[in-house]
């Protein structure tokens, strides 16, 4: 297609015109596929985890790169005023470990409660810790690169946590690794509720690294700056009780929340399995009587 | 090309190098695997690199590669951004489409002209990434992508001249 015209040469002729239909071509093929992988996403996870598993390593090995020079910068930092860091260090482990000895009466106590009310306690099972190594860094979605895939365990859908808070759940994975969607992508939708008094909330995505959270009743706006969202564990599918944002920001209907786990900053991340899978199995049968 | 043949400096026999015919292709789909690139960040305003190199090849040139190729390139730039698969594979061989449809109707060419030409194309890119989060409820508001428009658009001369000092080492002038 180099030149409007070949010449007189038959050949060349329809050398163009075929190459012309060729591209018409990939341009419907390229639409199908994309309506197919709109519609039915399951259709290219084979693919797709393929592809995971040829960058996924590399993301890796050079995070390592980047994490021993980040590592040498911050280190030679930390030596300077080393005096007044130590002094400082010294008096926040004397207010922890008052801290902690409340946490731990707290924590029997709480023990104690449970057991008279015989509460059946999940247990939080681990199936695999990895590095997030990679993201999404040129596309309006979220999406980061987890340095675990299948054959560590993890499966499309389980929910991916930090110590720090809430990461996000699995939505492609390779042999290798994975990929998750972050908190705040914008389809990521998480049940929620406040810390500081209960009111369920729902967590979502903005797309730019923030939260947009609202609460389920209509009615006063119910936040505060500062306030921590956990996760409610309703749904089923991210266990209750982990730390997902602190808001920052107060706008009419809601709050504009940060998330605690910023995966540029999380040293590793966790992959649970779905807290109640019976509970999600249940929700992807298609009941006429659902609960509002 | 008989005056570079003057130019000081220039060893006889010197031609394009083995393999002249893929370097095009081989660099847009390097471009795709920057995607690797441990970079983690919660913004993406990245520009999007297999695209950008792609049209600074087709715009330098207008026979980098067969026009059939924008399929596959695309394929592997979807498979390695995350994007939905077939959203590369429509859109680049729609651009090698419209561009040569471009070709026909222009008279003359320059910087500036390719840089519109870009930033519209970029604009086209963007514009329909958005549309497709906005299919699965995704799409932040629109605002939020001129950010990655604008910076997409300031660093495709970069691309351009590192193109056509690509396309001069594998003609081997």
């Amino acid at each position: 297609m180099a030149t409007a015209r070949p010449g007189w040469s038959r050949r060349a002729q329809y050398g163009l015109f075929f190459s012309f239909l060729a591209v018409i071509a990939g341009i419907i093929v390229g639409l199908i596929l994309l309506v197919l992988s709109l519609v039915a996403p399951q259709q290219f996870e084979r693919v797709r985890g393929v592809a995971l598993d040829v960058t996924g390593p590399v993301a890796g090995g050079l995070h390592e790169v980047t994490a021993t020079v980040e590592g040498v910068f911050t280190g030679a930092g930390n030596y300077w005023d080393a005096a007044s860091q130590n002094a400082e260090l010294k008096r926040e482990n004397n207010a922890m470990l008052q801290r902690m000895v409340e946490a731990k009466a707290i924590f029997q106590e709480n023990q104690q409660l449970k057991a008279t009310l015989q509460l059946r306690e999940h247990e939080r099972s681990t199936i695999a810790v990895g590095r997030v190594v990679g993201s999404s860094f040129n596309s309006p979605r979220r999406f980061a690169i987890l340095s675990v895939g299948e054959s560590d365990g993890v499966r499309v859908g389980m929910p991916v946590r930090s110590p720090e808070g809430l990461v996000g759940r699995i939505i492609d994975s390779g042999a290798l690794a994975s990929r998750v969607m972050l908190v705040s992508d914008r389809a990521n939708i998480v049940p929620a509720r406040l810390l500081r008094n209960g009111i369920p909330v729902i967590a979502q995505g903005r797309g730019d690294g923030t939260i947009d959270v609202r609460p389920l009743e209509v009615g006063r706006n119910p936040f505060k700056r500062g306030d921590i969202i956990v996760t409610s564990g309703t749904g089923g599918l991210y266990p209750p009780l982990v730390p997902i944002a602190r808001v920052v920001k107060l706008v009419d209907d809601g709050a504009v929340a940060l998330p605690l786990a910023d995966p540029s900053k999380i040293s590793f991340a966790i992959v649970e399995p779905p807290f109640e899978p019976a509970a999600i199995a249940a929700e992807n049968v298609p009941s006429p009587a659902e609960a509002p | 090309m008989p005056r570079a043949a003057l130019t000081p400096g220039r060893r006889i026999g010197q031609g394009p190098r083995a393999f002249a015919a893929y370097v095009p292709a081989a660099t847009v789909i390097a471009a795709s695997l920057l995607s690797a690139l441990p970079i983690v960040t919660t913004s993406g305003w990245y520009p999007n690199f297999g695209f950008l190199l792609f049209i600074s090849w087709r715009l330098l040139r207008a026979d980098p590669w067969p026009a059939w190729w924008a399929a596959p390139l695309g394929f592997i730039n979807d498979l390695f951004t995350g994007f939905p698969v077939g959203f590369s594979i429509a859109l680049w061989s729609a651009t090698m489409l419209a561009l040569d449809l471009i070709d026909r109707r222009t008279q003359w060419r320059d910087y500036w002209i390719e840089w519109v030409l870009a930033a519209v194309l970029i604009a086209i890119d963007q514009a329909l990434q958005w549309r497709i989060a906005r299919v699965v409820d995704a799409a932040p508001p629109f605002t939020q992508m001129v950010p990655p428009l604008v910076i997409s658009i300031c660093v495709f001369p970069a691309f351009a001249w590192f193109v056509s000092r690509i396309d001069a080492w594998r003609l081997g002038r």
